[in-house]
């Protein structure tokens, strides 16, 4: 295995993680955590629009769903967080199996366009349904609290974040390389031939938009105990272009490539944020310049390049091979 | 009893019959070809088996159950596999992976299974690797197991399709096309390749096609399709001495050279 495999430098790089609250300040926790919900957000999306082709555009909404879902029953029903956080995953994960809906009849630029309605709607909803999401203002959530374990707040997220960034990755990367991944692929690269197949369109478009929805709805509710707010601006559509160029940089079609992009736009994000307005701007000119030059995103750079950042559609052979012979004694001439 | 039943099949795109009233049996094990000019219905017939298409009238039944109303998937699931005129390998996987989906029908594994990389999973995935390879060694392909899908010469890829559709182990294969844009002497490998389908797998197939030499050749029985209707059913020299059928393709060919000058 090469020194610069993705194994290996993942690792380096989890391992700087875990040391990072001893190292760091309260802003560079504060930034790690962000990083984290925007892995999650990338991975989901990516899953989506990578790999089932489905050009969606209501992630954004749906982080907004599990923000609100979360913040809102913390709030109004006084539930604790980490009864209101699955909550809000749950039910952005059921929104995404509403929006599957449409997406069975509709493919491209009207998928696109009505996700984006449906992102709309949502905003409207956010800042109208005053009663129940105190409208445009916002409001602010409890801080919540880690006890009995002995950490603080923001250290106790830190890592409650960073473990299910991992644990949901390490999730998406073995779905990507089973039937499921594969199905996905199949479906954006030929509807008729996938068919033609016995793979169910309905099914696994409606599975990957429910993922989406799951992932982004995680974030939602660790992104509401981050910034202890919530408004409706938090999830617009600048938002839904963070998303997605996070994917587009990082490489369509590839939960590495999320990863990498969600970094290298973290990065952007925090690097631009004294100029505000420019981060439309940047982030706007990096999708261009990506879409025209670099189709498949920085990963395909290193999958050429660099050798042990393969991500084939299937489990590493020699490996599930070994585990497949013990027990099965019946293998002829062995 | 016949493996698959075409009853009286009607279609109409707008006020258009593209079928009209076709009707034919296939029996199990049989090669059937299908010809007829540009235009006479051939590919819609074919959708309108696999269910792409549904028919406005008639029904279509195999080994017995009515294939009409179901989903392409369904009808898949039952045993029905499809290549199409253009290749339609998935261009982003490797030539290995469009194989194993074409076990995606024999294999179980769920979301859990799959995403925290259960034991089950990881034996169906290995035993789906082994049995492309070897399906893929079938074609004489296996060389090209890890290019990606992409890379395959265009009479390579039609061999994976058919391939890819094979691996699923259905009852009956309806080809359109597979022939075209072969070299003369990759035809006569394909006419080999396709009677071992037949006589080592035992799977009944349909044939549409351009390239008449095959379809005489290696078909049992050949339908002819005009305008959308049957005109002739039969064996290959039944069907080539029918004066119907040479005045439905030399009619044709005589109004485009009339057309032409
Ligand atoms: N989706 C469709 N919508 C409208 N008309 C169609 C459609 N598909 C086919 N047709 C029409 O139906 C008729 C039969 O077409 P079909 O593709 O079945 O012919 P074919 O025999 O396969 O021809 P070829 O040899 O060129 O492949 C043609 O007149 C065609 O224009
Ligand atoms: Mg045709």
């Amino acid at each position: 295995m090469p020194v610069f495999s993705r194994r290996n430098v993942l690792l380096v790089l989890l391992a700087g993680a875990l040391i990072l609250p001893w190292m760091g300040n309260p802003y560079t926790l504060f930034v790690g955590t962000l990083l984290f919900i925007y892995v999650l957000l990338a991975v989901g999306l990516n899953l989506l629009v990578g790999y089932a082709g489905q050009l969606a555009f209501a992630n954004a909404a749906m982080f907004g769903i599990g923000a609100y879902t979360t913040g809102l029953l913390q709030v109004r029903l006084e539930l604790p967080f980490f009864a209101a956080f699955p909550c809000g995953a749950v039910v952005a994960t059921l929104v995404g199996l509403v929006i599957s809906l449409p997406a069975l009849r509709l493919s491209g630029l009207y998928l696109a366009l009505t996700t984006l309605a449906f992102a709309q709607a949502t905003q409207w909803v956010f800042l109208h349904w005053e009663n129940v999401t105190f409208g445009a203002g916002g409001f602010k959530t409890p801080l919540i609290s880690f006890a009995p374990l002995p950490v603080e707040t923001p250290t106790g997220l830190y890592f409650l974040s960073l473990l299910l960034a991992v644990l949901l990755t390490l999730f998406a990367w073995n779905v990507a390389a089973s039937r499921i991944g594969r199905a996905f692929v199949a479906i954006r690269d030929g509807e008729v031939a996938a068919e033609s197949l016995g793979i169910d369109l309905l099914r696994y478009k409606a599975l990957a938009f429910a993922m989406s929805g799951f992932y982004a709805g995680v974030a939602g509710g660790l992104y509401s105990a981050l910034l202890n707010f919530v408004a409706p601006e938090g999830f617009d559509l600048f938002q839904m272009v963070l998303h997605k160029a996070m994917i587009v940089v990082g490489g369509l079609g590839s939960v590495t490539g999320s990863l990498l992009g969600a970094g290298i736009l973290v990065f952007l994000l925090e690097a631009l944020r004294a100029f505000k307005g420019t981060q439309e701007i940047a982030f706007g000119a990096l999708l261009l310049v990506f879409v025209i030059f670099l189709r498949g995103g920085l990963v395909s750079v290193l999958k050429r390049n660099a050798r042990g950042w393969e991500e084939p559609l299937r489990l590493p052979e020699r490996r599930a091979r070994l585990l497949a012979r013990p027990g099965t004694a019946s293998v002829p001439g062995e | 009893m016949s493996l698959l039943v075409v009853d009286n099949v009607t279609l109409r795109f707008g006020g258009v019959a593209a079928l009209d009233g076709v009707a034919t049996e296939i029996g199990r094990g049989e090669i059937r070809g299908i010809i007829g000019p540009n235009g006479s219905g051939k590919t819609t017939l074919l959708n309108a088996i696999c269910g792409i298409h549904r028919p406005d009238a008639g029904e279509i039944r195999l080994d017995g159950e009515k294939l009409t109303g179901l989903k392409p998937s369904e009808i898949a699931r039952r045993g029905l596999g499809r290549t199409f005129q253009t290749s339609q390998l998935f261009r982003g996987m490797t030539v290995l992976e469009n194989m194993i989906c074409g076990l995606h029908r024999r294999t179980t594994t769920g979301l859990l299974a799959a995403g925290l990389r259960l034991r089950s999973a990881r034996a169906e995935e290995a035993e789906t690797v082994e049995r492309a390879r070897a399906a893929l060694d079938f074609v004489g392909m296996g060389a090209f197991a890890d290019r990606p899908a992409s890379a395959l010469s265009f009479g390579q890829q039609r061999v994976v399709e058919i391939a890819r559709t094979l691996i699923g182990e259905p009852k009956i294969v309806l080809l359109d096309e597979p022939a075209v844009g072969l070299s003369l002497n990759r035809v006569a490998e394909f006419d080999a390749l396709l009677r071992r389908i037949r006589d080592e797998k035992g799977v009944t197939l349909v044939l549409v096609e351009h390239v008449i030499r095959l379809v005489m050749e290696i078909s049992d029985r050949i339908t002819v399709l005009n305008s959308g209707r049957k005109i002739a059913e039969g064996k290959p020299v039944e069907v080539r001495n029918n004066p119907e059928v040479i005045e439905a393709y030399l009619g044709k060919e005589l109004r485009a050279r009339r057309a032409a000058s």
